[in-house]
């Protein structure tokens, strides 16, 4: 009897780790997708950012600022990229208001794409930092520590966007 | 907008004949997708599978569970869950979008049982959910797994921080605002009316407010009338009304989506003095799309939806004097409730489904940015397969 117990718990604690394995995997790639999303959507914001700098609209003072801070985000490391897309946010935040009267056609265009996109980068923000934290919540659980699930997957980073500033 | 063409699976938690707002944006929004050319099955539970559109699967009879106030008629159990699990690994989906996935429901069911892209949209707000959300952590698990939260009001969003730990985009529910905007104005309807449309007998959509409210009002306009509409039996309710007022009473029952249309351009004002256990209001979107003066309670939701006051006007919520005083004041000030009306109707652009749709759509377009599709996830696979097997010997 007291064997029969023992192989029960022990094979109901090797079910519990594998469907804890199995969470953190899940886990694992919602951050990855979500971060290629918002990825995606950052590279394609730099884009349009370069545009804008080399239309007629941006004066050569903006248009300098904007072509170096929009290399600097699509160059910058996974650790550089928060503040990076940041400053290219605040070099964008100047013209917006300009390109919202400005009546050039093509330009509003561009301006119109920008803040259709900008509206997208916030859900995948709320999105991609809601997975990271989820993430982060479960690495914590003891059993995840002791047996080492998580191999060696490193630890997500909450990617600290200046939420504001975009 | 919609460039790929998608299966997309979608997941209604509540009885599919009874009616109710999850069920409507549910089939709104199959629609509305279906039309733009997506392939969609509905998988719901429903107690006459004849009257079911095509597009809608059926998966056993619900069950009424008390539920946030109301009798909810959802269902679970071991066959539902084989039948979640049929339809699943059977419709070869790209996205599945799951309605209400925390409360016992198939909805939850399928988050259990699904891997891949998911969405999940939680319509509940209510304080007091304790019973249901107690059960949170036995829900992370599966919660976890939708790529993507869609709370479809402020105070939804609300609900969910608080109770499972984590954050929703807020989408609102969507209407059909042209529906509403050519509504003809109707002589019998209109003059100083309140209007008001909803099951009344429900002492949470706050008809007894208003009643109470009436005396006050009648004697600052005596020729004020009340209308209402929705289904229910008005007799019970017509006879616990003061005789002095009932005069002032017309019930209409149910009416029509044109009708309704016509309603709120008829009337004077349109009366919400529900008094809680209402996530998002989308009679309030409906009467702003038809171009109605609102006056609401200033519950969360009617509170977001009106902008604090912006689009419509707000009373203390159970303060049937404050509703006077406010419905009062707009009978008086004619230029003050056009000019409501008027922001009001704008506003109501916002919850067409052609902004609610896109903005749904790009929520399932990032939750697909990894290319996978919807399978079984992999605890539940050989599990299936030794299900289908013994099927397949019934047969």
């Amino acid at each position: 009897m007291k064997i029969l117990i023992f192989v029960l718990v022990i094979l109901v604690s090797l079910w519990y780790l594998s469907f804890l394995a199995t969470r953190l995997d899940r886990l694992h790639h919602r951050v990855e997708t979500s971060w290629a999303n918002l990825d995606g959507l950052l590279q394609r914001r730099a884009a349009i950012a370069l545009e804008i700098a080399r239309s007629d609209f941006a004066d050569p003072a903006s248009s300098l600022l904007l072509t170096s801070a929009s290399y600097q985000a699509r160059e910058a490391g996974l650790k550089e990229r928060s503040a990076a897309e940041s400053m290219l946010s605040g070099a964008l935040g100047l013209l917006i208001e300009d390109g919202q009267v400005h009546t050039n056609s093509a330009e509003r265009a561009l301006f119109e794409e920008l803040s259709l996109l900008t509206a997208k980068i916030r859900i995948a923000i709320s999105i991609h930092t809601d997975a990271v934290s989820s993430t982060q919540t479960v690495r914590r659980k003891l059993a995840i520590r002791l047996f080492r699930l998580a191999g060696s997957a490193p630890l997500p980073l909450v990617y600290e966007f200046e939420f504001d500033a975009i | 907008m919609l460039t790929k063409k998608l299966r997309i699976g979608i997941v209604c938690p509540y009885g599919w004949d009874t009616p109710g707002g999850v069920q409507n944006h549910v089939r709104d929004l199959a629609e509305f997708l279906i039309q733009a050319g997506h392939e969609v099955s509905v998988l719901a539970p429903a107690i006459d599978e004849a009257k079911l559109p095509s597009y809608v699967v059926n998966a056993g009879k619900p069950i009424a569970i008390p539920y946030n106030g109301a009798v909810a008629r959802v269902l679970f159990g071991p066959k539902a869950f084989a039948r979640v699990r049929q339809w699943i690994s059977s419709g070869d989906f790209d996205i599945l979008h799951l309605h209400e996935p925390a409360i016992p429901s198939i909805s939850l069911l399928a988050c259990w049982a699904a891997e891949g892209p998911m969405v999940g949209t939680f319509h509940a707000a209510a304080k007091h959910q304790k019973v249901i959300y107690a059960i949170g952590p036995i829900l992370e698990p599966a919660i976890e797994k939708l790529s993507a939260r869609i709370a479809v009001s402020e105070a939804a969003r609300l609900t969910l921080t608080n109770h499972l730990d984590t954050d929703a985009v807020v989408i609102p529910n969507g209407i059909y605002a042209k529906r509403y905007s050519n509504g003809i104005s109707r002589e019998d309807w209109s003059g100083n009316t309140l209007g008001f449309i909803g099951r009344f007998e429900e002492p949470r959509k706050g008809l007894q407010v208003l009643l109470d409210a009436l005396p006050i009002i009648a004697r600052f306009a005596p020729d004020v009338r009340v209308l209402v509409a929705g289904p229910g039996d008005s007799k019970e309710v017509e006879e616990s009304i003061d005789p002095q007022l009932r005069r002032r009473f017309e019930f209409l029952g149910r009416i029509s989506e044109e009708d309704k249309a016509d309603f709120m351009s008829s009337i004077a004002i349109y009366v919400a003095p529900n008094t809680g256990g209402e996530s998002f209001g989308i009679i309030l979107a409906e009467a702003l799309a038809g171009g109605a003066c609102v006056v609401a309670s200033d519950i969360p939701a009617f509170d977001s939806l009106l902008g604090s006051g912006e689009f419509g006007a707000l009373f203390t919520s159970e303060d049937s004097t404050d509703l006077a005083k406010t419905v009062i004041d707009l009978l008086r000030d004619t230029d003050k409730r056009n000019r409501l009306s008027k922001i009001g109707k704008a506003h109501a652009q916002i919850f067409d489904w052609e902004v609610v749709a896109e903005q749904i759509f790009s929520i399932y377009e990032m939750a697909m940015v990894g290319g996978d599709k919807i399978t079984l996830s992999s605890e539940n696979r050989p599990w299936s397969r030794f299900l289908s097997r013994d099927e397949g010997k019934e047969k």
